[in-house]
C-alpha cells in the first residue's frame, strides 16, 4: 500500500506533470481573472414590495439635468420628496437616513449633496408629513449606458429607491480626474492618490513575509520535518543561530515599524480622525399652509385591469379653483390629460400621461367642498409590480394627489389608505 | 544498497536512486506549501471577509477605535491555529507570517480583480490592513521562548498593540483634511463619499461612537489594549482549535 502510494509520488517527479501543473495554475489563474464581467443595469427597485415603495417617500419634481454626458462632466439630480405620515409599521422610520445614489457602483462620482440647504455628506434625520428637496451633484467617470436612480437608504429600513433615467456617458474613464484641494491649500487627484505608496508598503512587508517562510521552508522542508518531530527530535530542529536570525529579523521588523511610524508623522504632521455625526433640524419645504383638504373615503384596486380607484372629499378653502391633476407614487407619475396638455419630460417607463381620470372634471371651485372618484390605470401599474399591494400584509396605497389651479400654482396633497382588491375584472 | 540502472525501481524498492527519493520529497514539500498555502489563504479570507469585513474593505471604516479593536482580535484566530500545527507538527515558526501573507494575497486579488475590476472602486477606496509585522512577532516570539504561554501573553498583547502603528504608514495620508461644501471631512471620509456604495450608507459607519471619547483623543491606544487583551483569550482558544484539527485519528479495524 506504502509502497503504491510513494510509486506514484515519485512518477510525479517528470519535466512533464512539472508543465501539466503549470498550465493547470495558468487556466485557473486564467478562468477566473480573464472573463469581463456583465455589468449590472438595474437596482431592484421592483422587487421592493409595493407597500414600501407607496407609503414611505413619494418622489416628485425629480430632474436629471444631462442624460449625455462626456467622462469628468457633472451633471444634478434634483427633485423633491415627501415622507409619508402614514409610515409602514413594518419600516423604521427615517430618523437615521442618507441621500445616495442608485447606480452600480461608482460611475458616477457624488461630488456634493444637499437636502434643503443643508450639505449632506452625513446621515441625517427626515420628519414624517414633511416634504424635502434635494440636491446631488455627479461627475461621470466610467463609460457606459447606466440607469440612475435617486435613492435614500433609511436605517432599519433599507434603501428606497426613487424615479431612474437612463444616463449615456461617453470617452475614457482613463482621462477621469478628482481634484481635491487640501485645508492647507494643495491639491491632489483623489482619484489615484496614494494608491501607489499603499501598495508599496504592503508588498515590501509582504516581501518580507515570503523571504521569512522560505527560509524555514528551504532549511528542512516539511516531511523531514515532520519525520523529525515524531521520532521526538523536535528540539534540535532550530539551531541557535537559527533563534539568533529570528531575534535580528525581529529586530529590524520593529525598528522599521518604528520608523514607518515616525516618518508618517513627520509627513502628515496635520491630521484628523474621521467625521461623523447625525444631521438634524433640517428645515423642510415650507409652502405655507394648503389650501386644499382631502379626506380618503376608502378604494379598491381592480388586479385584472390594473385600476387603483379611490374617493375622496375635496375642501378648496383657497381664492382660485383647483383640479386634480396627477397622482405620484413609488415614482410612477399618473397624469390626468385635461390638465396636462403636453408630455411632461420624464422617463417614459414611470409615466403614464393619461393615466389619472377624476369622475368630475370640473374645477373644485373656491370654497367648495366636493366628493370625487379617482381613477388610476395604467399597465405600468402592473410593469412596476404595485399590482403586488393586493397581496401584501398591509394592503394600504399611498401617494401624493396634486392639484392644479389655472395660474399654475400647486399643491402637493398626501393621499392614501386601505384598499379592498378585486379579482374579478366584472365585479 | 545497490542502484539500480533499469527503467523500474529494483523489487521491493519505490525509487531506482536515492536522488529520486529526494526529488520526490522535494516536490512533495513544494506541493504541500502550495497547496497548506491555498487552504489557509481560502479558508482565513472568509473568515476575515465575514468577521472583520467593512472595517476591512472601505477606507472610511478604518477610524481610530473599532477597526483597530476588531481587525486584530478576529485576525487572530488563525493565527494561533496555524501556529498550533506548524509548531507542534513541524517546529516551524511561521504560522502567524504564513497566515498574514496567505490573508493579503487574497485581499489583494480580491481588491484589484473583484473591487477595481468589475466594479471600479478605487483602490484606495478597499485598501486593506496590513497585517505582516505581527505576523513576525507572533512568530518570532514563539521561536525565541518556545512557550505557548509566553507567546499568548507577549505575543497576544504585541498583536494589539502593533495593529495601529504598523497600519498607520500608509493611513496617515488619508486623514489629511478638506473642505466640502462648507463641511469638514478627512480624504478617508471623502473617498467613501465620492463613491458611491448602494448598499452602504454613511450611517453604517461606526466612528468612534461610544464613551471611549472620555479619553480624549487617546482612543487608539485604549483600543489597542483591549484588542491586545483580548487576542490574548483568542489566542489560547484558537490554539486548542488548531491543534484539534490537526489531530490525526486512526482507525482499529483488523480488516485494514
Amino acid at each position: 500500500m506504502k509502497t503504491s502510494i510513494m510509486k506514484t509520488l515519485a512518477k510525479c517527479v517528470t519535466a512533464r506533470a512539472a508543465r501539466i501543473w503549470a498550465f493547470g495554475l495558468v487556466a485557473a489563474i486564467a478562468a477566473t481573472t480573464l472573463p469581463a464581467a456583465t455589468p449590472a443595469s438595474a437596482h431592484g427597485e421592483r422587487s421592493q414590495q409595493a407597500f414600501l415603495r407607496m407609503r414611505t417617500l413619494n418622489w416628485y419634481d425629480v430632474k436629471w439635468s444631462k442624460t449625455e454626458l462626456n467622462v469628468n462632466d457633472e451633471m444634478e439630480l434634483t427633485g423633491r420628496v415627501h415622507v409619508f405620515s402614514g409610515w409602514p409599521q413594518a419600516v423604521a422610520k427615517p430618523e437615521i437616513a442618507f441621500l445616495n445614489v442608485g447606480e452600480p457602483g461608482p460611475i458616477l462620482i457624488r461630488k456634493s449633496s444637499w437636502i434643503g440647504d443643508v450639505p449632506a455628506p452625513r446621515s441625517f434625520s427626515l420628519e414624517t408629513g414633511k416634504d424635502y428637496s434635494y440636491k446631488l451633484i455627479l461627475k461621470a467617470r466610467r463609460t457606459g449606458r447606466y440607469h440612475i436612480h435617486v435613492q435614500i437608504n433609511v436605517e432599519g429600513g433599507g434603501p428606497i429607491v426613487g424615479p431612474g433615467q437612463w444616463v449615456n456617458i461617453k470617452g475614457d474613464m482613463a482621462t477621469f480626474t478628482n481634484p481635491v484641494t487640501l485645508l492647507d491649500g494643495s491639491t491632489i487627484d483623489l482619484e489615484t492618490y496614494g494608491i501607489t505608496w499603499s501598495m508599496t508598503y504592503h508588498f515590501l512587508w509582504m516581501a518580507a513575509a515570503a523571504v521569512w517562510i522560505l527560509y524555514w521552508f528551504m532549511t528542512k522542508g516539511i516531511i523531514a520535518r515532520y519525520w523529525l518531530v515524531k521520532i521526538g527530535k523536535a528540539d534540535k530542529l532550530i539551531s541557535a543561530n537559527e533563534r539568533k536570525f529570528g531575534a535580528i529579523w525581529l529586530a529590524a521588523s520593529m525598528l522599521a515599524v518604528i520608523l514607518g511610524y515616525a516618518w508618517a508623522n513627520s509627513a502628515f504632521p496635520r491630521t484628523l480622525p474621521m467625521q461623523a455625526g447625525l444631521l438634524k433640524g433640517i428645515q423642510a419645504i415650507d409652502e405655507g399652509t394648503p389650501t386644499v383638504a382631502i379626506r380618503y373615503g376608502g378604494g379598491t384596486y381592480k388586479v385584472p385591469g390594473r385600476e387603483l380607484t379611490f374617493k375622496i372629499k375635496v375642501h378648496n378653502s383657497g381664492t382660485e379653483p383647483m383640479r386634480v391633476g396627477e397622482f405620484t407614487t413609488a415614482g410612477l407619475r399618473f397624469l390626468n390629460p385635461d390638465v396636462y396638455t403636453s408630455k411632461p419630460d420624464f422617463p417614459d417607463y414611470l409615466l403614464a400621461d393619461r393615466g389619472l381620470s377624476v369622475n368630475d372634471p370640473a374645477p373644485i371651485a373656491a370654497g367648495e367642498s366636493k366628493d370625487l372618484v379617482v381613477t388610476v390605470q395604467d399597465a405600468r401599474f402592473d410593469i412596476e409590480r404595485l399590482s403586488d399591494l393586493a397581496y401584501d400584509t398591509d394592503s394600504q396605497f399611498g401617494g401624493v394627489l396634486m392639484f392644479f389651479s389655472p395660474t399654475g400654482k400647486r399643491q402637493v396633497i398626501e393621499v392614501g389608505g386601505p384598499l379592498i382588491p378585486k379579482f374579478q375584472a366584472a365585479l | 544498497m545497490s542502484i539500480s540502472t533499469e527503467t523500474g525501481a529494483p523489487a521491493g524498492k519505490a525509487w531506482k536512486s536515492k536522488e529520486e527519493f529526494l526529488g520526490c520529497v522535494i516536490l512533495t514539500d513544494w506541493i504541500l506549501l502550495v497547496v497548506l498555502f491555498a487552504v489557509l489563504l481560502g479558508s482565513f479570507h472568509i473568515h476575515y471577509m465575514l468577521l472583520a469585513g467593512d472595517w476591512d474593505f472601505w477606507i472610511d471604516f478604518k477610524d481610530r477605535r473599532m477597526w483597530p479593536t476588531v481587525a486584530p482580535i478576529v485576525a487572530m484566530c488563525f493565527a494561533a491555529a496555524a501556529q498550533s500545527f506548524l509548531w507542534t507538527k513541524l517546529r516551524l515558526p511561521i504560522g502567524a507570517t504564513t497566515v498574514t501573507l496567505a490573508l493579503l494575497i487574497g485581499e489583494w486579488i480580491n481588491r484589484y480583480d473583484n473591487f477595481w475590476g468589475w466594479t471600479f472602486f478605487p483602490i484606495n477606496l478597499v485598501t486593506p490592513s496590513a497585517l505582516i509585522p505581527m505576523g513576525f512577532w507572533l512568530d518570532i516570539v514563539l521561536l525565541l521562548s518556545g512557550s505557548w504561554l509566553i507567546t499568548a501573553l507577549i505575543g497576544g498583547l504585541g498583536w494589539g498593540l502593533l495593529f495601529y502603528p504598523i497600519n498607520w504608514p500608509w493611513l496617515a495620508q488619508f486623514h489629511q483634511a478638506a473642505e466640502v461644501d462648507g463641511v469638514l471631512l478627512t480624504l478617508a471620509d471623502l473617498i467613501g463619499f465620492n463613491s458611491v456604495r448602494t448598499g452602504t450608507p454613511e450611517y453604517i459607519r461606526m466612528i468612534e461612537r461610544g464613551t471611549l471619547r472620555t479619553f480624549g483623543k487617546d482612543v487608539v491606544p485604549v483600543a489597542a489594549f483591549f484588542a491586545g487583551f483580548i487576542s490574548m483569550l483568542v489566542y489560547f482558544l484558537w490554539w486548542k482549535i488548531g491543534a484539534w484539527f490537526s489531530t490525526t485519528r486512526y482507525l482499529e479495524s483488523d480488516e485494514i
